[in-house]
């Protein structure tokens, strides 16, 4: 084990982290809702690979189909006894990839960098994605599959844009908010990060967006747990610098999910910065849903008649906290939305990625698909950006934030 | 914000979000996970031992009624477990068939006859009849169906009504996935989902099978096409029956996915992933349920309750080291807990009396206090937080759960009209 994976790996290799396996009563519910396990025999599935070959860890692995589980997180969602499967095959697999960690892994998780590169050079990196001989060498060298969906690069960051946008005409009534875009927000969805600021501009907050870095999260799910304890706590220092007291709204529901309980319950952050951070951050669906529960979201929407299909991603709804999206675009006039109902979308953050598990990923993903088109042939809905991207890849359909809805019937676009 | 909270997503809580949402009540489904629905046999227990075996259960649980008043079905009574019967056989549509005054008598998966009163429409040719001939079929890479113990032991077995049937095993291997070679019933559910695969399986077995026989299958026979048991049936010219297994539970998964859909589908807004951690009372009356929502907690508000969240076995009743017993959401009253020690040494005679422990409700499923007054006047229990009865020994659980969530539904549409 190299020094730098040391200090996550500690707490992953733990016992206590991992002793919520004892309440496993073998129900098997989990096995029945795995995505993983229902279009492949590679990955025997959450129940065998976690409350049951843990026991039989002693720094090996007994199983080495962990590698094929997804991280989507649907095993702890689903279990009924309070185990937490997703967290301690995370654990796992971390400790197993520890002395073997592929290049490409390292790589995928560098969302940042990613953005940084591409967006000077955005209409060459567009046409580079989309080279299938440039893929074919990407798939050969690294392990990225050639057919997999890529962050569409942009011209502008979000940042950018920001800086030099006029401040808004109408002046604040609400109170202050503290905006993280992500970095996906940041550099490659910036129309849903531009839309998430002029809503919440529109009903009437001052909205205060830090400079700020990524949350880790790609590379806590390819198993690099310090530098992903690195990354959400300097995000935290970022985020806490714009104010000590102020909400922070999200537009990334995977990176909420990463500051609201991933990183402490994966990686065993314990941490006040990120308590502090995890605890004030909420999904902007979720907000908007708070101020119509509290009487204060103003429903002037203009109607939009169309039926649109919504899907709730993984890490959405293992924050727990129902669909907000679902109840908050029911108030929207003329608009029927349809919730997919599927499991998964398969992509996963960054499995879906991969050469040897694209196949899989598009399997789990293919009843989705197939609704999406039955649904509406041109619009779907979806909170996460790499959900949206796959979403998007595999149906052919165009896959927006939910706020781009919102701010439609506002208006506002 | 809705203004009914149903906590817990088995049988109960299905039933009575359902039924609410039915009468045009907003409701919100509090879970945490899925709920123990698909751990079951996929049919419906109404009563099965009293303590012989049943034949007809809803004249026998009159009975039960007027001989026990601390019995959930005392509170409950035969009339609202027949309204529950019918509402969920009008619901579920194609998927549930039976009668309330008659039990069926179905094979299990280790060859005993156990009576219950709704099943799927693929396991009734099971129902044991003297002289029937049954061939039991296992899957080779089916680890959790072995042919020849369930059909030994169906033939030496006098059947309820005194007769006998003839019963052989089969072995057929059909793989569900190329190269596994130990797949669970889910797996061989999704490949009898597809034509192709009964195609397959049926001409490996038709030439297994003698004219006259009834064909007994593990409870794998496709979990999304309703029709897989019977086109599989046609194939091979013979009868067939589904029979249980330990979970996965197909058959229980077809009636949670079922029940849930619909529940969507009427407007229940569901609320899965964290348990339910305390109440706020004021003044007597439940004003929300907060949940271990990540990053924050959320409160649920509402004008009533149902409390559907089950016994010991999901953690809504507890018992310490001490061995006191508390209801973990509200801190409720509970009965069962006066007479002698809960559990006694001997675990193979008389019914510990631990299983019987739970909330008192009055007719309307208002939960009670000892003095027989309402603990809070917007909460109402359903299903297994019931206590008063060994479910799993009478085989009532279901009934309960059935009669108890229709009650209670029905109370807090009256009281909010």
């Amino acid at each position: 084990m190299s020094d730098e994976t040391k200090p996550g790996l500690e707490f992953a290799g733990h016992e206590f982290a991992r002793a919520s396996l004892d309440a496993c009563v073998k129900c098997t519910i989990c096995e029945t809702q795995c995505p993983v396990a229902a279009v492949t025999p590679l990955f025997s599935g959450p129940k065998f690979v976690g409350p049951q070959a843990e026991r039989y860890r002693n720094g090996d692995s007994v199983d080495h189909s962990l590698d094929y589980c997804s991280s989507c997180g649907t095993c702890t969602l689903v279990c009924p006894q309070g185990v937490q499967i997703a967290e301690l095959n995370s654990q796992a697999r971390a400790v197993m990839k520890a002395d073997h960690m592929p290049l490409r892994d390292r790589l995928i998780g560098q969302t940042t960098l990613m953005g940084t590169m591409m967006t000077p050079v955005a209409p060459i990196a567009r046409a580079a994605l989309h080279n299938k001989p440039i893929r074919t060498i990407m798939e050969k060298v690294v392990g990225v599959h050639r057919d997999a969906p890529m962050p569409p690069p942009q011209g502008q960051t979000f940042a950018s844009w920001w800086a030099k946008r006029p401040k808004p005409a109408t002046a604040a009534t609400r109170g202050t908010l503290v905006f993280f875009h992500g970095c996906a927000g940041g550099y490659f969805e910036v129309e849903t990060s531009k839309k998430s600021v002029e809503v919440l501009e529109h009903l009437g907050y001052e909205v205060i967006v830090p400079k700020q870095g990524c949350c880790g999260l790609a590379q806590q799910s390819n198993g690099l747990f310090e530098q992903a304890s690195a990354s959400v706590l300097k995000l935290c220092d970022d985020l806490r610098a714009a104010g000590r007291d102020l909400t922070i709204i999200s537009s990334s529901g995977s990176c909420t999910g990463m500051l609201k309980h991933e990183a402490h319950e994966i990686m065993g952050v314990d941490d006040e910065r990120l308590k502090d951070v995890g605890t004030r951050i909420r999904d902007i669906m979720e907000f908007l849903l708070d101020l119509h529960e509290a009487g204060e979201l103003p429903t002037d929407f203009a109607t939009i008649e169309m039926t649109v299909p919504y899907h709730a991603p993984c890490q959405l709804k293992s924050q727990g906290m129902g669909m907000p999206a679902v109840e908050v675009l029911g108030l929207i006039p003329g608009l029927t939305v349809v919730e997919s109902g599927a499991v998964c979308c398969g992509i996963a953050g960054t499995y879906g990625l991969k050469k040897e598990k694209y196949e899989i990923a598009q399997a789990v993903g293919k009843p989705l698909f197939e609704m999406v088109k039955k649904t509406n042939p041109n619009l779907a809905l979806c909170d996460t950006e790499t959900c949206r991207w796959q979403i998007e890849q595999s149906s052919g359909v165009k896959t927006e934030h939910p706020i781009w809805m919102v701010h439609r019937a506002y208006g506002l676009s | 914000m809705s203004r009914v909270i149903v906590i817990g997503a088995g049988l109960s809580g299905l039933v009575a979000a359902n039924r609410l949402a039915g009468k045009g009540v907003d409701v919100t489904l509090l879970t945490k996970g899925i709920g123990g629905l698909q751990l079951g046999q996929g049919s419906i227990d109404v009563l099965g031992y009293a303590p012989d075996r049943v034949t007809n259960p809803v004249l026998t649980l009159s009975a039960i009624a007027s001989a026990r008043p601390a019995h959930p079905y005392a509170a409950i009574g035969a009339e609202a477990v027949h309204t529950g019967i019918e509402y969920l056989k009008a619901l579920l549509g194609d998927l549930l068939v039976g009668d309330a005054e008659a039990n069926y008598q179905l094979p299990t998966a280790v060859g005993a006859i156990r009576p219950t009163c709704l099943v799927q429409p693929s396991m009734v040719a099971g129902n044991v009849t003297d002289g029937a001939r049954f061939a039991i079929v296992g899957l080779r890479r089916l680890k959790d169906f072995h042919p020849k113990l369930v059909a030994e032991n169906l033939s030496r077995t006098p059947l309820p009504d005194g007769g006998r049937l003839d019963a052989r095993p089969v072995m057929v291997d059909v793989p569900a996935r190329d190269g596994e070679v130990d797949s669970s019933g889910l797996t061989y559910a999704r490949a009898f989902d597809d034509p192709a695969f009964r195609d397959r399986f049926a001409a490996a077995l038709k030439p297994q099978l003698n004219e006259g026989e009834t064909v007994g299958l593990p409870a794998v026979l496709g979990l999304k096409d309703r029709g897989a048991w019977k086109d599989l049936s046609e194939k091979l010219g013979h009868p067939v029956f589904e029979i249980p297994l330990p979970p996965p539970s197909v058959p229980g998964m077809r009636l949670n996915e079922a029940l849930t859909a619909l529940a969507k589908a009427a407007g229940v807004r569901v609320v899965n992933g964290t348990r339910a951690v305390s109440a706020r009372v004021e003044d007597g009356v439940v004003k929300g349920v907060t949940m271990a929502t990540a990053g924050a907690p959320r409160e649920f508000t509402g004008e009533a309750f149902v409390l559907a969240t089950g016994g010991f076995e999901s953690g809504a009743l507890a018992m310490d080291s001490y061995g006191s017993v508390t209801e973990t959401l509200f801190g409720l009253p509970l009965q069962g807990l006066d007479d002698g020690p809960l559990v006694h040494g001997d675990y193979w005679s008389a019914e510990q009396p631990l299983f019987s422990v739970g909330v008192r409700v009055g007719k309307d499923m208002r939960v009670l206090d000892a003095a027989g007054a309402a603990v809070h006047p917007n909460l109402f229990a359903a299903g297994g937080i019931i206590g008063g009865s060994s479910r799993w020994a009478e085989k009532s659980g279901d009934g309960i759960a059935l009669g108890s969530a229709v009650r209670a539904a029905d109370s807090i549409v009256e009281e909010l009209a």
